[in-house]
Formats: structure tokens, sequence, C-alpha cells
């Protein structure tokens, strides 16, 4: 790698930022696989093959954590470590501490893997790990603030540029939710037993959950939005004051909603009533982004037919407004106590995932690596393809959850003449089948999209190697 | 594209240049956009005066919204909205709704109970959820049973008979059926294996006839199965010993072997360990005598397997 891009190579750690996205690639195509694997399981239990490691149980918890903290995690730091140094005019203030953060986050990645298969679990939601890999995330992400803020303190530009202030929400307010929520007595290696109890720890583990969707799936992709669309586009943001306003309302609004994800459970009523208020106010400062993103492309609509990165940018947008409004929706107690508890919460999530988190990631990435590499993309087209793969497996995925989720939510809630319940859950879940077949489609059609990307990606970069050095340096932007 | 631009230059950018060409418009706020995120504000106002939603010290602002229920005792009681009164308030229209049907079921005998067209579709209605809460996680959701750990309720088989009141009393007081382990001390592996070897004879399943034989006297002297199992081996319903004369088994997965050896194999087990497993619980003290009753008649009548002998 010493070969490549010897004058920005020298100007910016470039290496920290190839590592983190070559393994976004490969956690994506694992998370990924793994998903499509447990939603075949739930279509067609014998897949469990009465093995206890491979059980959804188990596997579910593999597939959220190497998407969400494999694939995201290692897009986000590998934008954030690009973007902070470009937009700043300055080099990393660490090669040491960059390259710990990727072995640490690598390894928090595979431990937690390995915790969740052979059942070693907190029980909590995409906080699965038990303390030492807790504390080791903890030395890691202040690490990573550490790098990142002290490369902002020393920028050659004037101002700050609102990608930084989106990844800077996104590291300070994970690190506070990792502490709080992990809070814990260890009484040995691979067991501890959460400091609060009750409703007060389902609070504090919904706290988490719902700011981690916040500040980790959304402030971040925000951020990376900011910079991605604008540079694509060649156009300039929209609207600064809107991106300040937004910015603001949406760190502000953010923490008071999670307890909206314990509607009509033991939680005080108040604490209900306010985190659906909440909720309902994030609705237009989550808004405020998207009407950014989209209003910057005016003026370069044309680029829609002919690039395709820009079309990822410009649908994970829409993903992104739509599941920001569906979620506000979700949110009031009444709409709420149908679609608790049914796959409509998945389809939420998958719509925000898939459309929101893996397309701009995707776009971003497709961006970056001919730039990392000192080359061009192996091939326009298979972008264009994967393009068309991951709209339509996402959109196969989520209309299966919404159709499933909705008639889940009223066959339970469904009443006959003598006021009885219609149906028993065992008639649920057979009425489910096709649907969850449906879903396992999708979710396949969408993995084939990504791995049709890791091989453009492989492929450009092995082609990238095999030049001279200094190859395409006159024509890289 | 021309069009897009000549708009949008006419508005300033905020003068700052990053990474070469990214700048920011000094566009205002849309209009809408802050007409909406007002609009939001004040639908919160509104959801916070109607219900619970801030803290004050050890209480909170409880809203103006209210809710009257009567709660199981017939108590009115008038509560600021909150999901526990909204839950009671739902019982109490369930409760309404289902009290006449309940009271005319506990009062109409059995036997009559599904000469009642109105009463046996109510029976069929409440029974199915009743049965699906706390039958079925054993005996499967349309009581059709499980091998080797719940029994069938739909065939015209009963271990502890299948009257109405057997049935009844089943629900009501649980069972717990127990078959001493015959291997060890009382019967060497052999004589265990003549034993199985007639039982299986009783009901016409391929085996050994010479074993079988030797297993005829094992039956009816030393091995005591007659105790129980009665000398015909048609069991006995009123301590819940199975009939082996009959293609059904319970414990012994007889039916699910491919070789006569094997047929054999899992019937010594069963003699050799005995049983203890076969235990359903009390639900009397879980469920009131109504749906006790109302059960009774769902698994006689509309399951289908009651006899009235």
């Amino acid at each position: 790698m010493a070969s490549v891009a010897i004058g920005s190579g020298e100007q910016y750690n470039y290496d920290i930022v190839r590592k983190f996205t070559i393994m976004a690639l490969i956690w994506g195509a694992v998370g990924m696989l793994v998903g499509v694997f447990i939603a075949s399981e739930l279509a067609w239990p014998f897949l469990n093959f009465d093995i206890p490691y491979i059980t959804f149980g188990r596997l579910r918890p593999v597939h959220t954590g190497a998407v969400i903290f494999g694939f995201g995690g290692s897009a986000l730091f590998a934008t954030s470590y690009y973007i902070v140094q470009r937009t700043c005019q300055a080099r990393l203030i660490s090669n040491g501490m960059a390259s710990f953060t990727f072995w640490g986050w690598q390894a928090i990645i595979v431990l937690a893997a390995l915790g969740d298969v052979m059942g070693y679990s907190q029980g909590r939601e995409y906080a699965e790990m038990e303390w030492p890999v807790d504390l080791l995330i903890a030395v890691v992400w202040v690490t990573y603030a550490i790098v990142y803020i002290g490369t902002i303190m020393k920028r050659k530009e004037p101002h700050i540029y609102v990608a930084n202030w989106f990844y800077l929400s996104f590291i300070l307010a994970t690190a506070l939710l990792h502490i709080f929520n992990n809070l814990a007595i260890p009484v040995s290696l691979t067991k501890s037993y959460p400091l609060f109890a009750g409703a007060q720890d389902a609070m504090t583990q919904w706290w988490y959950g719902h700011n981690a969707v916040g500040f980790f799936l959304t402030a971040a992709f925000l951020g990376m939005m900011y910079y991605f669309v604008p540079k694509q586009a060649g156009r300039p943001i929209y609207s600064y004051r809107l991106s300040i306003v937004h910015f603001w309302a949406l760190i502000f609004m953010y923490m008071w909603a999670g307890s909206h994800h314990l509607h009509w459970t033991a939680i005080p009523d108040w604490t209900s009533t306010l985190a659906a208020t909440f909720s309902i106010m994030l609705l237009m400062p989550s808004w405020g982004g998207m009407i950014n993103g989209i209003m910057t492309m005016s003026g370069a609509w044309d680029k829609l037919r002919t690039d395709p990165i820009m079309r990822f940018l410009i649908v994970a947008l829409s993903f992104y407004g739509m599941s920001t409004f569906e979620g506000p929706m979700m949110s009031l107690k009444d709409v709420n106590a149908l679609s608790h508890y049914t796959d409509w919460t998945i389809g939420h999530v998958h719509s925000g995932a898939l459309g929101w988190v893996a397309m701009i990631s995707f776009g971003a990435i497709y961006h970056m690596l001919p730039r990392l590499w000192d080359t061009k993309m192996h091939s326009a087209k298979l972008i264009n393809v994967h393009f068309w793969l991951a709209t339509i497996g996402t959109l196969l995925y989520i209309t299966a959850m919404w159709i499933s989720g909705i008639m889940q939510g009223l066959m339970w809630r469904a009443y006959d003449d003598y006021g009885n319940l219609q149906y028993s859950f065992a008639e649920s879940v057979a009425a489910m089948h096709p649907y969850y077949a449906m879903r396992a489609l999708g979710g396949a059609v969408f993995l084939t999209g990504m791995l049709l990307m890791l091989y453009n990606c492989f492929m450009t970069i092995r082609q990238a190697k095999s030049m001279p050095a200094g190859g395409l340096a006159a024509s890289a932007a | 594209m021309s069009q897009g631009n000549s708009q949008s230059s006419k508005v300033q950018t905020t003068g700052h240049v990053w990474d070469g060409d990214l700048q920011e418009l000094n566009n205002p706020l849309p209009a809408w956009w802050l007409w909406a995120f007002y609009a939001t504000i004040i639908f919160s106002v509104v959801y916070w005066v109607a219900y619970p939603a801030w803290p004050l010290g050890k209480g909170f602002t409880t809203g103006i919204a209210t809710i009257t229920y009567k709660n199981d005792k017939g108590v009115e009681k008038t509560t600021h909205w909150s999901t526990r009164a909204l839950l009671m308030k739902d019982l109490q229209d369930a409760r309404e709704k289902q009290k006449p049907y309940f009271d005319k079921v506990a009062a109409t005998p059995y036997e009559q109970i599904s000469k009642d067209p109105e009463l046996s579709n109510f029976v069929a209605s409440a029974g199915k959820v009743l049965f699906s809460d706390n039958c079925a996680a054993c005996h499967q959701s349309g009581g059709q049973g499980k091998m080797a750990f719940a029994p069938n309720l739909t065939d015209d088989d009963w271990i502890y008979g299948g009257t109405h009141d057997k049935i009844q009393a089943s629900i009501a007081n649980g069972r717990h059926g127990i078959m001493p382990a015959k291997g060890g001390a009382d019967l060497n592996e052999g004589e265990i294996e003549s034993l199985a070897n007639y039982v299986l004879s009783l009901s016409g399943e391929p085996m050994d006839a010479a074993k079988a034989k030797a297993g005829d006297e094992l039956f009816h002297g030393k091995a005591t199965c007659l105790a129980c199992h009665g000398a015909d081996g048609k069991g006995n319903k009123d301590i819940g010993s199975a009939n082996l004369t009959d293609k059904i088994w319970l414990w012994a997965d007889v039916p699910a072997q491919d070789s006569a050896d094997k047929k054999v194999a899992v019937v010594k087990a069963v003699i050799t360990s005995g049983l203890n497993k076969g235990v359903m619980p009390a639900w009397n003290s879980r469920l009131s005598a109504d749906q006790i009753k109302l059960l009774t008649v769902y698994v006689h009548d509309v399951l289908g397997g009651g006899s009235n002998k």
C-alpha cells in the first residue's frame, strides 16, 4: 500500500480509512448472510438442525452485531476518518491510536459474536456483550474520541464542517449511552448483573437502544450524508441554517424518546406520554436532514440518470424520510397498541437499516474507494445492478413485514361476538409463514447486491495494486 | 440544470469552502418545515394536557382525561387516564358481555349444554381461548397430544375416563400417573424382554411368540403387572393404568418404530425404568369452577373425544 497515492497519502492517513472500508464490506456480507439465514430459520424451522449454536436466539444478536457494529460501525470509522481529515486539512493526530481503534473494534465484533453463539450474553438488545468486552469498547471509543477531537482541534480550516458536528455528537452520545447502559456488577469473567433493576433497568436499556438508533444509525449517517451528497452532486448544501436548527433539535429531542419502546408495559404512564410526544416533535428535526440532502440535488437532478452512486444517496434519503415518519407514528400509544411486538417493528427497523443506513454507506464507499486506491471502480455497471438489487430487496422485505405485522396485530386483538379472542397465538404464527418466506427472499436479493459490491470492490483494489505507482494520481479528484 | 443553477445562484453561500469544493448556501428555513415543527409542538402540548405527562417531585401531572370502570368486586371507580384503568375497563366489558353465558353454563347440566345451539357456540368460542391459554402447551393446539408427553384428547381412549365428571375431575385436581420400575432387583434383562414381547402381543404387534408366552406367565405372576393393568391387560380407569390391548400408545413410541426389535426395545425401556412423568397440574387454583366446567364441555363435546360411560 505504500506505493499508492503518494501525494495524498502523506498529507492524510488513508491507510486506516482503507482498512475500515475493507472490513465494512466484509462485515456487511457476513452480517447480511447471517440475517438471510435466520430469516430462513423463521420460515423453515428445520434449518436449526437441532444445533443449539445456530438457533435463531443465538444468531440473531450475531446478525445485529455484525451489521450494526461491524458493517455500520466500520463504515462510520472509515468515513469519519476520511471526512475529518479532508475537511480539516489535517492528518489524524496519531497513527498508533487510529490503528488501535481498528484492531480493537474488530476484536470487539469477533468477541461479541463468539459470546452470542456460546451463550454469554447480558440479554440486553444491541448490548449483549459481557463486561470485559464492554470495557474494551469503552477504551476503544475514548481513543476514537481523542483521535477525532484532536484532529479537529488542529484543523487548518477556520470553521468546522457540518458533517463533523454530526460525527462529534455520535461519538459523545455513544460513549455516554454505552457506559450508563452497561453499568453492572461482575460476578465472574463471563457473568455480571445490571446495576438497575426492573422498570428502571428496562428504561435504561431502551434509553440506550433508542439513542443507539438516534446517534449511531441516524446522526452519524447524517454526517456521512452531509459530506458525500454535496461531493457527489458537486453542489453546495441547500441551507446552512436548516443544518444548524435541525442538528440541535435532533440531538435534543432524541434523548427523551426511548420509553416509546416500552409503551403498554410496567413503566409509569407519564414516561410513555413524554416519549410519545418527543417522538412526534422529532419528526421535523429528522426530516431537516432529508430536506437538506434532497434540496442539495436541485440543479443536478440529471445526475440521477447517469450516476448510480447518486441514486444510492437519494434513495437512502427517501427511505430515511419514510422511516422517520413511520417511527413517530408508531410511537403514538394507540398505533403502538397495534404495532408493538409485531413484525411491523422489524419492517420499520429494516426500512431504516437497509433503505437508509446500508444504502448511504454503499454510496459513500463507492465514492471513496477509487479515491482511496487512486483508481477507477472496476465496473460502473455492477454498481447499477447493485442499486436495483438493494432497492428491490428492501421493498420486498419491508412490504412482507408490513403485511405480516399488521395482520399479526389485528389477529391478536380480534374478538368474536362473545367477547372472546378469535385466534390463538399459534394460528397467527401459521398465518405469517408466506410473509416470512417473502422476507427471506427480499433479504437474499439484498445480500446478492452486497456480494456483487464485495466482488466489484475486490477487483477495483486488485487492479489498483497491479498498476505502477501514482498510476491515476493525476486524474483522481 | 441551467435553470436550477440560475435559481440557486441568487442565494449567497456562507463564504466558507472545505475540501476544495464543499460549500453551504444560506437559504432560510423552509416555511412549511418550520410550521410543521410548530404543529408537532402544539400537538404535544395538547397530549400533555390530556394525559399523565410531566413528573413533579413524587407525583406527576395527571391530565384531564378520565376513565370510569367497575373493578371485579363491582365497585365503581373514576381515575385519571392510566393504562391500568384502561385494562380494568376492558376486563369489565368482557366480563359483562360473557357473564350471562357463563351463568347459563353453570346452571345447565352437562348433557343439555351441547343441545343448546347458542350455548354450544359460546363454549366453542370461550373454550378455544381457555384451552389455547392453559392446555395447548402440553396437549397441543387441537388437543391431539404429543407422544411420550401428553395424551391425545380427541380419540376415544381415556386413561382416567372420558365422561364429563371424570374429565372435570382431571382438570380440577390434576393427575399424576406412576408406574413402578421393574428393572434391577425385580426382574432380569431376559424377563423384561419376555414381558415386552407379551405386551406387544396384546395389541397384535409383531413379536417373538415363545418369549411372549414366557412374558404371559410373568405378567400374571412374578411381575405383578395384572394388579394395575388387569388380567386381560385392559387397564383400570379408576387408577389410570393404561389399556395395553389397543393400538394407542402414549409413553412407548411403538408406532414410530420400523422393526420388531425396536418396538421391543421401546417397551422394555418403559418396563425397566417405570414412569413418573405423567403429571397434569391441578387447575382449580387457577381457573374458576365455571371456567373448568366450560373447559370440560369443550374437551368432551367440541374436541369430540368424550364418552358417556
